[in-house]
């Protein structure tokens, strides 16, 4: 949709008689980018608040999976891959310790970032007498690419990290809370592409919630905003799809049964929140030759702790929309782009970051906020 | 019997080793292509003449050190870049550039078929800017001490006009102008390198801005300019903003990108303001003499695409892009080397 259409949405939003403050939490962390990138909170009435949401597989990746790729990287002669934005999530770790797969590398590791599964793949026929491992974090739109691979001819050498999540039982889990601190939600446009937007349904059915599936770009975004608010002031509760174009109701089917074919269903932890109930995937029978789980299993972690943030770092409540990234009394001083301290101020996905980014730490975040 | 250089080789230790091969590879590939009548490879050091006696403060001295991945790309290597780059920063500079210096470190094991077309390559590009390199030295360094070759250079120009070109010079409401599409050549590199899978024929917008900072330098309220290299556009206008405290409101849907240059963008969660140019030049310009700068600009091959893209205003403490919805962004300084995205 073009600038004209945004302009639209926009004039239709500006004409609603709006009294009470509506919240309305975006899940996905594209979302929170695409509505800065296009200074949409400058531009909204003051009554609307957009909460940014969990939807940030970066900032919910446990501390047990990226120490678990960092050893393996320092400890064996693997090649360790991960996504780009991976590399500089910070994790506890002793003084003098790396803290993180940038600072791993730093010390002798061989790890590489890469922007798709299929880079994995390549690498590892690059080097077939050398074990390459993929230290996979990410929602169903990265899952279902790296189920792909499995099933396409998986190199022998190729060992799969698997810190996969499913998004909407992170909100489920939100929205089990008896105050969820939103009125609305943004559903993800790229998850909804691939699982469908009825797997957002339960939103509207069974929590009287307006939801909307959004695209990324500054018009659908707002054609969202539009239909949640004017959802809540008929006092209707229903899943609307404002991403046609890519979005069906049932989703992909074939990424569907790829991601089926290879791995189960299982609770899993995010970092920061806990455990959440069927929350991720793990590799099934069929893949189990290529699960690092199995194949490096001296170097898991066990932790019930390791969920937790940093020392005075608020990234948990930032990552659950219960408070803003500005909110958080390291964001701007201890923690900044440079000196991270959680992980929401590192990926281009997290909150903070693209606060940070977009110069909400400056004059505008007092009218942002 | 004569021996050459075999050019079918590749490069060796001895290529550096004070000897015959180095003497080949001097005489053979660099003095053959870049040779002139200031550089006697027999001497130690050039002696430079000038066209006119030398005023005080009229002789520019700058230096430059190039490494890129690939050493070839769509519309330049790393040859033609460190002639361009140097000259560029003369040129932003106000001055006519005209002797170089050029320091080569070569890895071992680099094709000299490749070295040579590199040596070409920046003959061509410095015939191209009237400069000529008046003294250089090679090093080789052994395999895995390098990434193919790193240039270094130094170049010595003349200002050519009594304007003062400063960060200094720029007030509140002057007129910021970029001469083309922006994020051009960090964009080829990284198509070309093949990174994150992405490919593309996309062309490096490197080259000299001479003819376009000689256009702009015509008109008297120029106040400062300078050639976005890495870290793009919105670090010069951060360096402004250091250097003054003036802020600057941009107009986003003004500013040219290319449509390859904003989907890679999108792709891997860059953003084309920090995307580096090798063939652009951003202007300040008293608000008045901006509109015919732009024309003078636009009337040149390099400048088609120029656009007036903002201005510097004193009542900002930061550097703001108004999107083409009308809403506010503040543009930050660029942090870390950006790495892609997840999804």
């Amino acid at each position: 949709m073009s600038t004209a259409d945004a302009k639209l949405w926009l004039d239709r939003i500006n004409a609603l008689k709006i009294t009470e403050t509506i919240k309305i939490m975006n899940v996905c962390g594209g979302h929170e980018r695409a509505l800065n990138q296009a200074g949409l909170r400058t531009l909204l009435p003051s009554k609307i608040e957009l909460i940014p949401g969990p939807g940030c597989p970066v900032c919910i990746c446990p501390e047990e999976a990226i120490a678990m790729a960092m050893n393996i990287a320092l400890n064996e002669s693997a090649i360790v891959v991960t996504f780009g934005d991976m590399m500089r999530v910070p994790i506890n770790a002793a003084k003098a310790e790396p803290r993180s797969l940038e600072q791993a590398r730093a010390c002798g590791g061989d790890i590489r970032p890469i922007a798709s599964p299929i880079e994995a793949r390549l690498i590892a026929l690059q080097h077939p007498n050398q074990q390459v491992l993929f230290f996979m974090a990410g929602f169903e739109t990265t899952t279902a690419p790296t189920a792909a691979l499995i099933t396409e001819g998986i190199p022998d050498n190729l060992l799969l990290l698997l810190a996969a999540r499913r998004t909407w039982p992170a909100v489920a889990h939100l929205l089990s809370d008896e105050r969820p601190g939103f009125d609305a939600l943004i559903a993800p446009g790229h998850v909804s592409a691939v699982m469908g937007s009825d797997e957002w349904r339960f939103v509207a059915d069974q929590h009287q919630l307006p939801v909307a599936v959004a695209g990324f770009d500054a018009a659908s975004l707002l054609a969202a905003i539009y239909s949640v608010i004017t959802q809540k002031q008929r006092g209707k509760a229903e899943l609307e799809n404002c991403y046609p174009s890519v979005v069906t109701t049932a989703g992909n089917r074939i990424a569907q049964q790829l991601i089926e074919q290879t791995m189960n269903v299982v609770d899993s932890r995010w970092r920061g929140i806990g455990t959440i109930p069927a929350s991720g995937y793990a590799l099934n029978k069929s893949a189990c030759a290529h699960d690092a789980h199995i194949h490096f299993s001296q170097y898991a972690i066990n932790n019930d702790q390791n969920h937790h943030m940093p020392p005075g770092c608020d990234c948990a409540q930032v990552v659950l929309g219960k408070c803003y990234p500005n909110q958080c009394r390291l964001y701007g001083s201890a923690c900044t782009p440079s000196t991270p301290i959680g992980p929401c101020m590192v990926s281009d996905e997290g909150a903070c970051r693209i606060w940070w980014a977009n110069g909400l730490h400056k004059t505008l975040a007092h009218k942002q906020a | 019997m004569k021996k050459g250089i075999h050019r079918a080789g590749h490069i060796t230790l001895a290529h550096g080793n004070g000897g015959r091969h180095m003497r080949a590879l001097i005489t053979e590939i660099f003095a053959h292509h870049l040779g002139n009548a200031a550089l006697d490879t027999q001497c130690d050091a050039a002696t430079l003449t000038f066209p006119q006696p030398l005023a005080e403060e009229q002789l520019l001295f700058t230096t430059d050190g190039f490494t890129v991945d690939p050493l070839e790309f769509p519309g330049g290597d790393i040859g033609s870049l460190a002639i361009h780059g140097t000259v560029n920063d003369l040129a932003v500079s106000g001055a006519i550039p005209l002797y170089f210096s050029l320091n080569a470190f070569i890895e071992e094991g680099l094709a000299i078929a490749q070295l040579e077309r590199i040596v070409i390559s920046m003959a061509r590009a410095a015939a191209a800017c009237g400069v000529k390199v008046v003294t250089g030295d090679t090093k080789v360094v052994r395999r895995g001490e390098g990434s193919g070759l790193y240039l270094a250079t130094s170049a010595i120009g003349i200002k050519r006009s009594s304007l003062t070109l400063a960060m200094s010079q720029i007030k509140s409401g002057d007129v910021i102008i970029i001469s083309g599409s922006i994020g051009d050549h960090g964009t080829a590199v990284m198509l070309a390198r093949e990174a994150f899978g992405l490919q593309g024929a996309l062309q490096s917008d490197a080259t000299s801005v001479q003819p376009l900072t000689d256009a702009l330098l015509k008109f008297s309220g120029l106040r400062f300019m300078r050639d976005p290299t890495r870290g793009g556009l919105a670090t010069v206008l951060h360096e402004i903003h250091h250097a003054t405290s003036l802020g600057a409101h941009l107009k986003q849907d003004a500013i040219p990108v290319r449509d390859e240059v904003a989907s890679v963008c999108e792709i891997l969660g860059y953003d084309p303001l920090y995307l580096a140019c090798e063939g652009r030049v951003v202007a300040v310009i008293d608000k008045h003499q901006a509109s015919a700068a732009l024309d003078a600009l636009r009337a040149l091959p390099d400048g088609r695409n120029a656009a007036i893209i903002g201005e510097i205003a004193s009542a900002l403490p930061y550097v703001m892009l108004e999107t083409p919805l009308g809403g506010q962004r503040i543009i930050e300084e660029l942090e870390d080397e950006p790495l892609p995205r997840i999804c």
